[in-house]
């Protein structure tokens, strides 16, 4: 092949100016294919990212034309109890149940690369909760969890337990919106089982040879192989967690009943919002959590390189 | 050599692909269009309520409609409540397609004040419902320096409301001149009715408030205010309001345990209907509360599901505190706001002068809401009339009448919504004991102060 034609595929030679002329179109042709695409992205996120930014800079109250307060908005998040309370509730929430649905979803996932038979039937199942939308799961839960009529109550005060007011309970309603959160487990749990069927199964045997012990195997092969699934995992859960929003909004309201329990960050940006209309303030709200869930997944990014290990990586 | 050949989809180019969707994208578009209100109608917004308030509602749009000679009249009932309606009312304002006229289930001061509502001083001057034939007390809570933002053209009020059979089994006289004059009276009264079994309130008499709306009607009760109107200031953590959260709280010991969640377990105490998260009670139909305060809505709800197990209740005035001097009254007003941006803002206000005087009487036959201008001459609501006789309801009208006149100003902050969540706060967190009254009134002052502030700071 000389150095002025190549060969395409099927072997085919073009001279290059036919061949320039083909990746002026193809490239053209890509171009407007991706537009749509590229328009919505510019419309629907870069702007209202870039608005938001500029918004978070002004007094806005929706009516009316937006006035320039440069930091002010930023300088009053400090002394807001509200921003303080809601974002302690946010970073517990995001503290315990992004770790509990790992561990959950990891053991669920493991328990169904295990079940040959129905397999398709269980990963539906589990896949199940999370297309139920999060206002009507909210719903349910609080039924089955009222003090003296719910179901769950009356079934543990049978037991002989002595249960708590799950929503009623200042000390216990944040633990119950983590308890929710837990419900819908299917779409980490298909990332893990994904992982787990990709561990070559002559490593996984070679495993089975060196140890006897179920344990080892987990700690020392299934895990690091599917490393890049809990990071995956790990980010996603943490942008989402930090998110949080139907369900602390159904279960706790705009005031985060019991006594700001259930306040969390995203709630109080939604009240500032539409209901106070203080438009620029919520901005900025959204601003720092933008900033503050950036930070958080690049330091896991950065971390990722001593635990995350990727097929056919040297190190 | 093997020779190379384009496909050629001839069926549909990218340029007549990208030309035919431009064409759907604008023909999707036109209807919009279409859909943009229009000079010559009246469109009226309703926030939620029942199929029959929407109704009544559409009933009185198309009588006024017949009798002015409108082009076409609509009433679109059912856009949300609270946050969800003055969402979608803002969003028709800032598009400048909002309705002619709307209802309003919140103040309207807050959302007139930065210009989203057209003043009605100068359309009431010479009109049907000019200004002195509404009650200042109400009007207030539409009012912002000196401007009328809206009209409260009716409004539930606030009562006490009693269950004359359990007073009578207890050999409590249960006339409504023998109801207690002040909260001491009150207290003592509630403790003949108060009874535990374990940690289950089985009965409870009467409950200190824990509800921040009709916060300001206790605190009026006691002397107090909350916002401090003329002065343009809030004055949460007062002597007066202190004082009040103190009583309550020490009433709450004593006879409930001092935990919320023992109450709350046991029934819906605050209100006359089912807990909204729960779905229990109300305990008051139930039978196992001898009263509570409610407003006047409750009339035509409370032959609903679930159906009393008594037949007798009553009302009486709102009793009032160690440093109140007389009793006062509340209300919930059912405001209307001509948004700025109305096509039609003469058909509107005209619409307005109609339900104020004249609609208004068919809905409170209907719906219990107290029509409030003082022009109207009530009729009592049909419904009563057949539960409990016309005399009953007669009386009752009256009684309401009355009330209506001593209504204390409420509702009336620019920042009401971000007011009214600090108060809430403030009660959980005292009736929770996680702040002590003094604390708890002080972080809702400061907090409501400051945003009070920051909004009239322009």
């Amino acid at each position: 092949m000389g150095l002025s034609a190549q060969h395409n595929k099927a072997g085919a030679v073009l001279p290059p100016r036919r061949l320039a002329r083909a990746g002026r179109g193809e490239a053209r042709a890509g171009f407007l294919f991706a537009l749509p695409w590229m328009v919505g992205l510019t419309i629907f996120t870069i702007v209202p990212l870039l608005l938001t930014f500029y918004i978070a800079q002004t007094k806005f109250q929706i009516v009316g034309p937006p006035k320039y307060v440069g930091f002010a908005n930023y300088e009053a998040m400090w002394t807001d109890p509200a921003v303080w309370t809601s974002a302690g509730n946010t970073m517990f929430f995001a503290a315990v149940s992004v770790p509990i649905k790992l561990v959950m979803a990891l053991g669920l996932a493991l328990l169904l690369n295990r079940i040959a038979a129905l397999s398709g039937f269980y990963r539906t199942v589990f896949y199940l909760p999370f297309l139920m939308p999060a206002v009507a799961g909210s719903i349910v839960f609080m039924l089955l969890l009222t003090p003296d009529a719910g179901p769950v109550n009356i079934a543990l005060e049978a037991l002989g337990f002595n249960p708590p007011d799950w929503l009623l309970d200042p000390k216990a309603a944040l633990w119950t919106i983590i308890l929710l959160s837990l419900w819908p487990l299917g779409v980490e749990t298909l990332v893990f089982l994904g992982g787990l069927q990709n561990i070559p199964k002559d490593v996984s045997e070679a495993a089975d040879l060196d140890s006897p012990r179920g344990w080892h195997k987990l700690l020392w092969i299934t895990i690091p192989m599917i490393s890049p699934m809990i990071l995956f995992n790990l980010v996603i859960g943490i942008i989402y967690s930090f998110q949080i929003f139907t369900q602390a909004l159904v279960v706790g309201g705009t005031t985060g009943k019991p006594a700001e329990a259930t306040l969390m960050y995203v709630v109080v940006l939604y009240r500032t919002a539409f209901r106070y209309f203080n438009v620029g303030y919520a901005a900025a709200m959204a601003t720092v959590l933008f900033v503050g869930v950036l930070l958080l997944t690049l330091l896991i990014f950065r971390t990722a390189r001593s635990w995350v290990h990727y097929e056919g990586e040297s190190r | 050599m093997s020779t190379m050949t384009y496909a050629t989809p001839k069926p549909l180019s990218r340029r007549s692909f990208l030309q035919s969707t431009a064409a759907a994208g604008a023909a999707l578009t036109l209807p919009s269009a279409a859909w943009a209100q229009a000079e010559g109608q009246l469109l009226v917004w309703l926030p939620g309520g029942s199929d029959m308030f929407c109704k009544i509602h559409t009933g009185l749009l198309e009588s006024f409609s017949a009798k002015a000679a409108l082009g076409s009249a609509t009433t679109v009932c059912g856009l949300g409540q609270d946050a969800e309606f003055t969402q979608a009312l803002i969003g028709s304002i800032t598009a400048g397609n909002p309705p002619d006229i709307s209802m309003l289930w919140d103040s309207p001061v807050s959302l007139g004040a930065q210009g989203a509502f057209m003043p009605l001083d100068d359309m009431m001057k010479g009109s049907k419902i000019p200004i002195e034939t509404w009650p200042a007390g109400l009007l207030s809570s539409c009012q912002f320096k000196g401007v009328t933002y809206g009209l409260p053209v009716t409004a539930g009020v606030y009562s006490m409301w009693y269950n004359e059979e359990l007073f009578e089994a207890k050999g409590i006289p249960s006339d409504r001149a023998s109801f207690p004059k002040t909260w001491t009276e009150l207290r003592k009264l509630s403790k003949e009715f108060t009874e535990w079994d374990g940690d289950t309130l089985k009965v409870a008499g009467f409950m200190p408030n824990r509800v921040a709306e009709t916060m300001a009607i206790w605190s009026a009760l006691n002397g107090g205010m909350l916002f401090d109107e003329a002065n343009l200031k809030y004055v949460l953590d007062s002597e007066q309001n202190i004082e009040m959260m103190n009583f309550f709280v020490d009433w709450f010991d004593e006879e409930y345990k001092g935990d919320v969640n023992l109450i709350d377990r046991s029934s819906n105490f605050r209100d006359g209907y089912p807990d909204a998260n729960t779905g229990m009670g109300p305990a008051f139909r139930e039978g196992r509360q001898a009263g509570m305060q409610s407003g006047s809505w409750l009339m035509g709800d409370i032959y609903a599901d679930p159906v009393p197990v008594f037949t007798r209740w009553n009302l009486a005035p709102n009793p009032y505190g160690p440093s109140g001097t007389a009793s006062v009254s509340g209300t919930w007003p059912n405001w209307f706001v001509i948004p700025v941006g109305s096509k039609n803002a003469q058909a509107a206000f005209d619409y307005l002068s109609y339900l104020a005087v004249e609609g208004s009487v068919d809905w409170y036959q209907q719906i219990p809401d107290v029509p409030t201008n003082s022009q109207v001459k009530l009729k009592a609501p049909t419904g009563l009339v057949e539960k409990r006789g016309q005399e009953f309801a007669d009386d009752l009208t009256a009684f309401l009448g009355t009330q209506a006149e001593i209504v204390t100003p409420m509702w009336n902050s620019p920042v009401q919504s971000f007011g009214n969540d600090q108060v809430a706060r403030a009660i959980e967190k005292i009736y929770t004991k996680a702040q002590s009254v003094k604390e708890a009134l002080a972080e809702a002052q400061a907090a409501s102060q400051a945003e009070l502030e920051r909004v009239l700071a322009g």
